[in-house]
């Protein structure tokens, strides 16, 4: 798990690459890789890669980057890790392919020399690299089926230049930070900035699951190889056995993940919360025969001895499972003490981060490198509310959704009545105008502001150039499009992943995690795994979510299942609304997201000032 | 088989100005490829000249209902059209319905100050809609995706080539003896002297001339080029420069002229803030000169890099004072440096971005 970024001037005009350039974006991501820095000219000088290492599979020399064939006729600069390459690499030794190291970056230029671009669709794991084919004179950027590892680029229309992160593009100096306001408003809409928008002009996001390849005329569209509406479509075709085959259907797929996720040169610990999702990584790995496993949770002053304090419970599931606990206690002060370098790691804004930020600053003071983390169970296994309220939305309200104006006057009426002190929550008015249709009431269940509060936050004519570009509801929609109808469980599920999971769950643990050189390894967010599972609609019939306490064995104590929650909780909301005025108290977590979200964008972000 | 391209254009063969030569460097390197051309302009006919093979120009059509019909009627008269070239913005949406008529795939051509800022939402609808367009300069791109919803890929840069016949060369003593501009040395600035162009840059440079010519006395400005702003501009040469010498207006210069004109000067500057792309810098520099620009708009890819030299803000007088001389001192530009911008580099260029064009699948009917 690295830092990555390179140029490549494609036009004959483009001045050759800028080594110093190549520098400042290496150093603005400096944590993401302590362990080694390397850069790479091409001998024409139109092509320079750059690169940050964390080592955790082949720690010798052999494994830095950026890494070069034998013949010297293809680079790569890559940040990831691939579970399956001794797999990958058994198969092309035995088609007579020659390796060097032991690491899994030379498995991917042989790979690629082997299959070209659709060598992507081979991989299990978390990625993204740059690589440059001398012999086509071909820049082939990559990125993972569901988004786990970040890449943005920016081409303008004589140089693309590429990087783990939107901020190292910035500190090259060379890109323009003129605002996208799709970006903004997508970040006011939804908490994060939607993919592929940034909130620069000038910089794109590489989407998950595509490809994205560069030649002398300039980069093509990106290509899509993975797409999660698709790939739950197809396995909707999987017969349905009884409730006893679906549960170990899912015992062997999350068996089979968590041991892909364990392939490192160094020792993998665990981010343990009270909930099932981490306690049965856990369960899985001691299963599996890891020993010594450090767990490290995270606990907060104010929740001491209260029923959100996490500590005691994963405490009996750490002692269950024979690890080696560590809790990590964070007060306010500690928070205000970090926000300066939050904000600052924070790669686009967010609403949400900081318990990653905290977890993984734990961890990396207990010495630790990689950690596998819960994220992702809920969207798979169904634990959002959303599977129940956004069909029931739909099915309800479906009928208002034809009736013209009707939802849009509703609206208005209720505003009116929310602003004369009907204490109901601003969203809820726009209830039959966005709840009757799939793409609407996801909107509604996911946002922070919707569109129509968007006048009082922005600039009319960002408000206005945004959303037509952004075109929230379309974005939404593009994510259920599989070719054929899903079922409910499937299209919450798909819209949870390709929405919710990768712009905000993925991007957070990427800066957050890496800021502080953790890896943070995610088994329930795998392709694999996600196609080993059984159909959506026999995982809602099996309650899925509440099935994973099963899965290792010994089971989860009982005192967790009764325990039904998801992830971290954190008192970051509460600590912001106090931060800005509001009584200290109970502040719900909706409201404190909005005085976050307004805390988040007040930094600065888009024109001169920031970086 | 070939690659039949309908051409919607401003102007191209016999008309002069900056579009209408692009348009004809695009074409001819188009046509060296597989390209059959069939020009529509609105502007310039070529009575009965010979132009390159693969390429035909029809009558020139002024009115703009006409040109609609007769557009697609030529699309109908010469189906299959495999593309719709649209040689203005202003254009796109005649080109949008052409294109879509003939079921063509649709490429836009923006140059710079026709795209600068936002236009009719008819017209950014119908930019949106092409399957490539195609920008003079980075500048260019930049603003076009500025208010144009269009994916960046399809949005492309092919820069003004500048022709073989600009490269360095002996003086000419005949146009020294006509021109009688002392022992120099000699700033040069080519330009329409138009109301409508002010950004050029003219008085800023007549601003700055006295403390140049502090440094170089007998350093004079020569301005070539005509147009409704000379007689204000003379007027404030002489108010802003004492020497009444130290500014020549040389009127219009015709082409078999200019080159002679940038070989015989020391320094070009033209402190323009609005130029699509800058093509008489890179004249210029091709013949040897360094040159002085300005900052903004699309100067900044004409002046690449110090070989062929800077770009000032022309509102910081002192700066630009300073710009002349240090270039003055540089000498000569690095001929190498306009290299990639010769036809050798552009022609090849040009034919990618017809391949990538063709790459895409045709358009059905209808589809937008």
């Amino acid at each position: 798990m690295c830092g990555i970024a390179g140029i490549h001037a494609y036009l004959d005009v483009a001045p050759a690459v800028d080594r110093g350039e190549l520098e400042r974006m290496n150093r603005r991501m400096a944590a993401r890789g302590p362990d080694g820095s390397g850069d790479w000219l091409s001998p024409d000088g139109r092509v320079g890669f750059t690169h940050r290492r964390l080592a955790i599979i082949d720690l010798s020399e052999a494994g830095a980057q950026p890494m070069h064939s034998a013949d010297g006729m293809l680079s790569i600069t890559f940040n990831g890790e691939i579970y399956n390459y001794r797999e990958l690499r058994a198969e092309l030794q035995a088609k007579g392919y020659a390796f060097r190291s032991g690491s899994d970056t030379e498995v991917l230029l042989q790979l690629y020399a082997d299959r070209g671009t659709a060598m992507v669709e081979q991989l299990r794991g978390m990625f993204t690299f740059g690589l440059w084919d001398a012999r086509q004179r071909l820049l082939v950027l990559a990125r993972d089926p569901l988004g786990i590892k970040p890449l943005y680029y920016a081409d303008d229309g004589w140089t693309l230049r590429f990087a783990s992160q939107a901020k190292a593009l910035l500190a090259g100096g060379a890109v323009s930070r003129d605002p996208d306001p799709a970006g903004i408003v997508g970040f006011h809409l939804f908490g994060s900035v939607p993919e592929p928008f940034t909130v620069w002009q000038g910089i794109r996001a590489v989407p998950a699951g595509t490809v994205v390849t560069i030649d002398a005329s300039g980069p093509s569209a990106p290509q899509r190889y993975y797409d999660v509406a698709s790939s739950l479509a197809l396995r909707a075709d999987k017969a349905d056995g009884d409730r006893a085959d679906a549960r170990l259907q899912m015992g062997a797929a999350v068996r089979d993940s968590v041991r892909h996720h364990l392939v490192a040169d160094v020792p993998v610990a665990v981010f343990l919360s009270a909930g099932l999702d981490s306690g049965a990584l856990l369960g899985t790995m001691a299963e599996l025969g890891a020993r010594d496993i450090l767990a490290v949770t995270l606990a907060f002053e104010e929740f001491k001895g209260a029923p959100l304090d996490e500590a005691p419970l994963a405490a009996e599931v750490a002692a269950r499972y024979g690890a080696r606990h560590i809790v990590r206690t964070v007060d306010r002060a500690e928070f205000e003490r970090d926000l300066p370098a939050i904000l600052d790691a924070m790669d686009l804004p967010s609403v949400d981060g900081i318990n990653t930020w905290f977890v993984a600053k734990a961890a990396h003071e207990a010495g630790i490198k990689v950690a596998l983390s819960g994220l992702g169970a809920d969207e798979c296994f169904g634990g959002y509310p959303s599977f129940v309220d956004v069909p029931r939305s739909v099915h309800f309200l479906r009928p208002f959704h034809f009736l013209p104006g009707v939802g849009a006057l509703a609206r208005r009426l209720l505003t009116a009545g929310i602003g004369a002190g009907l204490g109901i929550h601003p969203k809820a008015a726009g209830l039959l105008q966005y709840g009757g249709d799939w793409a609407g009431a996801y909107l509604l269940r996911r946002s922070v502001y919707m569109p129509w509060e968007l006048d009082d936050l922005l600039d009319p004519a960002v408000r206005e150039e945004g959303l037509r570009r952004l075109a929230p509801l379309s974005g939404i929609a593009a994510a259920l499009q599989a070719g054929r109808r899903l079922g409910d469980f499937d299209r919450v599920a798909a819209l949870e992943t390709s929405l919710y999971m990768r712009n905000q769950l993925l991007r957070d643990a990427d800066w957050a995690g890496m800021a502080h050189a953790i890896e943070i390894r995610v088994p329930y967010v795998d392709p694999f795994f996600l196609a080993a599972l059984p159909a959506g609609r026999v995982l809602a019939s099996v309650d899925a979510k509440a099935a994973i306490a099963d899965i290792p064995d010994p089971p989860l104590p009982a005192a967790s299942r009764a325990r039904r929650k998801t992830g971290f909780v954190t008192p970051v909301g509460r600590w912001i609304a106090e931060a800005a005025g509001a009584p200290p108290g109970d502040v719900s977590f909706s409201t404190a997201s909005r005085a976050w979200a307004l805390r988040v964008w007040q930094a600065g972000w888009a024109g001169p000032a920031s970086a | 088989m070939s690659t039949r391209v309908l051409a919607l254009v401003s102007d191209c063969y016999g008309v002069g100005g900056g579009i209408a030569r692009y348009n004809q460097d695009l074409f001819e390197a188009l046509a060296e490829g597989d390209a059959d051309i069939v020009i529509l302009p609105r502007l310039g006919n070529v009575d009965g000249s010979t132009l390159p093979k693969g390429i035909r120009q029809l009558p020139a059509v002024l009115s703009r209902p006409l040109f609609s019909l007769i557009a697609l009627w030529t699309a109908w008269r010469l189906r299959p059209v495999d593309i719709v070239f649209c040689g203005h913005p202003f254009m796109a949406p005649v080109a949008w319905m052409v294109a879509r008529f003939a079921g063509a795939r649709y490429w836009v051509q923006a140059h710079g100050t026709d795209i600068w800022g936002p236009r009719p939402a008819i017209v950014r609808k119908a930019i949106g809609a092409a399957d490539m367009a195609t920008a003079v300069s980075r500048a260019t791109r930049h603003s076009l995706l500025g208010w144009v919803d269009l994916a960046p890929e399809r949005a492309r840069v092919l820069p003004d080539t500048v022709r073989d016949m600009f490269a360095p060369g002996p003086r000419s003593d005949a146009l020294a003896g006509r021109l009688q501009l002392g022992p120099g040395p000699i700033l040069l600035t080519v330009g329409r002297l138009a109301a409508s162009e002010r950004y050029k840059g003219h008085e800023q440079i007549f601003a700055a001339l006295p403390a140049v010519r502090a440094r170089f006395p007998t350093l004079v400005h020569a301005v070539a080029g005509d147009g409704d702003d000379r007689a204000r501009l003379e007027r404030r040469a002489r108010e802003l420069v004492p020497d009444p010498a130290a500014v020549r207006f040389l009127g219009f210069v015709p082409d078999a002229d200019l080159l002679d004109l940038y070989r015989l000067a020391d320094l070009y500057v033209m402190p323009s803030t609005q130029e699509g792309f800058g093509i008489v810098y890179l004249e210029a520099a091709a013949c040897g000169l360094r040159v002085v620009g300005g900052k903004g708009g699309g100067s900044g890819d004409a002046i690449p890099d110090g070989r062929v030299g800077v770009t000032v803000d022309p509102a910081d007088t002192a700066a630009l004072a300073e710009a002349i001389i240090g270039q003055l001192a540089r000498g000569k530009a690095d001929p190498t440096a306009v290299e990639p911008y010769r036809r050798a580099h552009f022609a090849p260029a040009a034919r990618r971005l017809l391949a990538r064009l063709k790459a895409r699948p045709r358009r059905m009917k209808g589809e937008s």
